[in-house]
């Protein structure tokens, strides 16, 4: 389950994760939804470690495997003789593939891309049009067990609640929303 | 209560007028459209009568095989690197007067290189086989020889075009989810699909800013690559006047020249089409200018220890090849000169020259058709006097030739207008990103404009 608040701006945006958290609410549980990037920490904390990034190592590796299978492969197996020239050429064999990994590298840069979004998604999520209008979306997940859950600085939206865990996921949506209409939500909403 | 928040330009007010190309389209815009399609449709008609009658229709000849359809090549290639250097280059360097100009660069890139691509193949003779250059499992028996330097553009340029194409759009990214959320029904539909569910959460924040950086780390040296080997086409060769150590920094160093003009002039069409006054400003062509001049007097450097070098060494066949092009071709030469070097140097080193957009459109233009003959006089003087005088001649475009290279030039402009109409021309996002982290600080007397930097 997640509840998102609309705020007008960044100062009232700011204002209600604060009040979440003094609530009960794990970091890892809010997140901002804008229409601009701002710097981590200005709403929620960034930084998260990620993965996705070997993917571009890896995307690389396999692009160069593949250029050179195919460049010098193809030497292998048609044998072209030219005078005492070697049958697998240095220099078209590195150019295919330096080609080939770079462009692997970048197929995987994007992939990974969106496999660490979660891109796209599989199920609906909450939004709000008002965003791309400059609004601030605060987005809380509520963990619908109820169970506690140590909690990390940088923990995994929806898998970690603080104190608010002994409370029933309804109450703990009512919660969420009366604390940010507080802060001066314009709306909040729940799915 | 409004939703909208109080700025000195509201969000929804600058989306709407970076937004602005996206309006429904004018009658004038039909009509520019009709008549690039009109002479695209005359270019395809004669290739159709070039792959109808052989190559015979086409000026080239012993012993000039390359004509203006490699020219048109090289030429397209070294505009494509404009996406590159003003994007890739500008946003590692994290300049922030970068961010207007960004699409327009990125989608110059996509269709330049997508433009160039077609014209090898429209150069072979048998036009009809260009599939023998896939490697896949066939019934011939045969895979392509990646000796050739025709696979190594092949395989070069699909790099770049797939790698430009993501690049765009990684940048269109968050712009798509901003147009889906003002647009509706097919359109709505279209940026939905194309935007994947982007919601602009923190985390996706965080990960597309990275993969930005990244991408653009990777497609600087994919762009350095492809203009490298379009200059080993030639300098791998045994052709005097190609078989030089420096044509590929040269090459990538007119390719750039060529592609920051091509961006002026964009920035000036767009500025004009889409009433952007605001957004494109004088401080943006004087930073341009100023690359403008930084890559001019490199350009010219290159091309001056190029001659040099053969001046002094008079080498009887390359010195021949030199005479023969200065005195052949002079009058293009000098119109070289003075669009690659005399031109932007004398002008750019002028500020109220860079601010000024006549000029600077004058110039930007100037410098692309400088760039089109620096093309075609090393490609055709070589050719026509190389090793052996019993086979020199010489070499005029055929109507055919011409109408094909037109025909490049309107589909480019085509595929621009069309990409201006159906996606946002501006970076939104980056410009808006921009407005959120200025503000002015006060300092002693004076309020000073402060940006908070990017990681």
């Amino acid at each position: 389950m997640e509840v998102l608040g609309i705020f007008r701006d960044i100062a009232t945006a700011g204002q209600g994760v604060e009040a979440l958290v003094k609530a009960g609410f794990a970091e890892g549980q809010i997140t901002s939804l804008t229409s601009v990037p701002y710097p981590d920490g200005v709403l929620v904390p960034g930084g998260r470690r990620s993965w996705w990034r070997w993917l571009t190592l890896a995307g690389g590796l396999v692009g160069a495997g593949a250029g050179f299978g195919l460049a010098a492969g193809t030497a292998w197996l048609y044998p072209v003789q030219t005078g005492d020239k070697p049958i697998i050429a240095l220099y078209p064999t590195a150019i295919i593939v330096f080609e080939v990994a770079l462009l692997c590298a970048i197929v995987g840069t994007v992939v990974g891309m969106f496999l660490e979004m979660r891109l796209p998604p599989r199920d609906k999520r909450l939004y709000d049009p008002a965003i791309a209008e400059g609004c601030i979306g605060i987005s809380v997940t509520v963990h619908a067990g109820g169970e506690v859950v140590a909690c990390g600085e940088a923990g995994e939206a929806g898998t970690c609640i603080g104190v608010v865990a002994a409370l029933a996921a309804p109450e703990q949506r009512e919660q969420a929303e009366e604390i940010m209409r507080q802060a001066g939500a314009l709306r909040t909403r729940t799915e | 209560m409004s939703d909208i928040p109080v700025t000195a330009k509201s969000a929804g007010q600058l989306n709407g007028e970076l937004l602005s190309s996206l309006r429904p389209p004018s009658r004038r815009w039909y009509l520019l459209v009709l008549l690039l399609g009109a002479v695209v449709a005359w270019g395809l008609f004669a290739f159709a009568w070039q792959l109808t009658h052989g190559m015979y229709v086409t000026g080239k000849n012993r012993p000039v095989m390359w004509g203006f359809y490699i020219t048109g090549f090289v030429f397209w290639v070294g505009l494509s690197h404009s996406g590159t250097m003003v994007s890739a280059i500008l946003r590692l360097s994290q300049a922030n007067w970068r961010r207007p100009i960004l699409r327009a660069a990125e989608a110059m890139t996509v269709f330049c290189i997508a433009v160039a691509g077609l014209f090898p193949l429209i150069h072979l003779g048998r036009n009809w086989t260009f599939f023998y250059m896939m490697p896949y499992p066939n019934q011939r028996g045969l895979w392509p020889n990646f000796r050739s330097p025709l696979l190594w553009d092949m395989t070069a340029i699909t790099a770049y075009i797939i790698g430009s194409s993501l690049f765009l759009y990684l940048g269109l990214l968050p712009d798509l989810a901003l147009a889906r959320d003002r647009a509706s029904g097919w359109r709505q539909r279209v940026y939905g699909v194309l935007a994947m569910g982007w919601r602009g959460s923190a985390h996706e924040w965080s990960v597309y800013r990275k993969a930005s950086i990244l991408m653009a780390a990777l497609i600087i040296p994919v762009a350095i690559s492809v203009h490298s080997i379009v200059a080993w086409d030639f300098a791998v060769t045994v052709v005097p006047g190609w078989h030089s150590t420096i044509f590929p920094p040269y090459f990538v160093i007119g390719a750039i020249l060529s592609g920051v003009a091509a961006v002026i002039t964009l920035m000036i069409v767009i500025r004009k089409a889409f009433q952007l006054e605001d957004y494109l400003t004088p401080l943006h062509f004087d930073n341009m200018g100023k690359l403008l001049l930084v890559i001019s007097l490199l350009w010219t450097y290159a091309y001056f220890v190029e001659v040099q070098t053969t001046w002094y060494a008079h080498e009887p066949i390359e010195w021949e090849v030199f005479s023969f092009m200065a005195g052949t071709y002079t009058v293009p030469l000098l119109l070289m000169l003075i669009g690659n070097a005399l031109l932007p140097i004398v002008t750019m080193c002028f500020q109220r020259l860079r601010r000024s957009i006549a000029v600077m459109l004058v110039v930007s233009l100037l410098v692309n058709v400088g760039m089109f003959i620096e093309r075609f006089l090393i490609i055709v003087p070589s050719l026509a006097h190389k090793n052996m005088p019993f086979v020199w001649g010489s070499y005029a475009p055929s109507w055919v030739e011409i109408s094909v290279n037109l025909a490049a030039v309107a589909g480019f402009t085509l595929l621009f207008t069309l990409f201006a109409k159906f996606f946002p021309i501006v970076a939104v996002t980056d410009v808006r990103e921009l407005e959120v982290l200025q503000a002015e600080v006060p300092l002693g007397r004076a309020k000073l404009p402060a940006i908070v930097g990017e990681e």
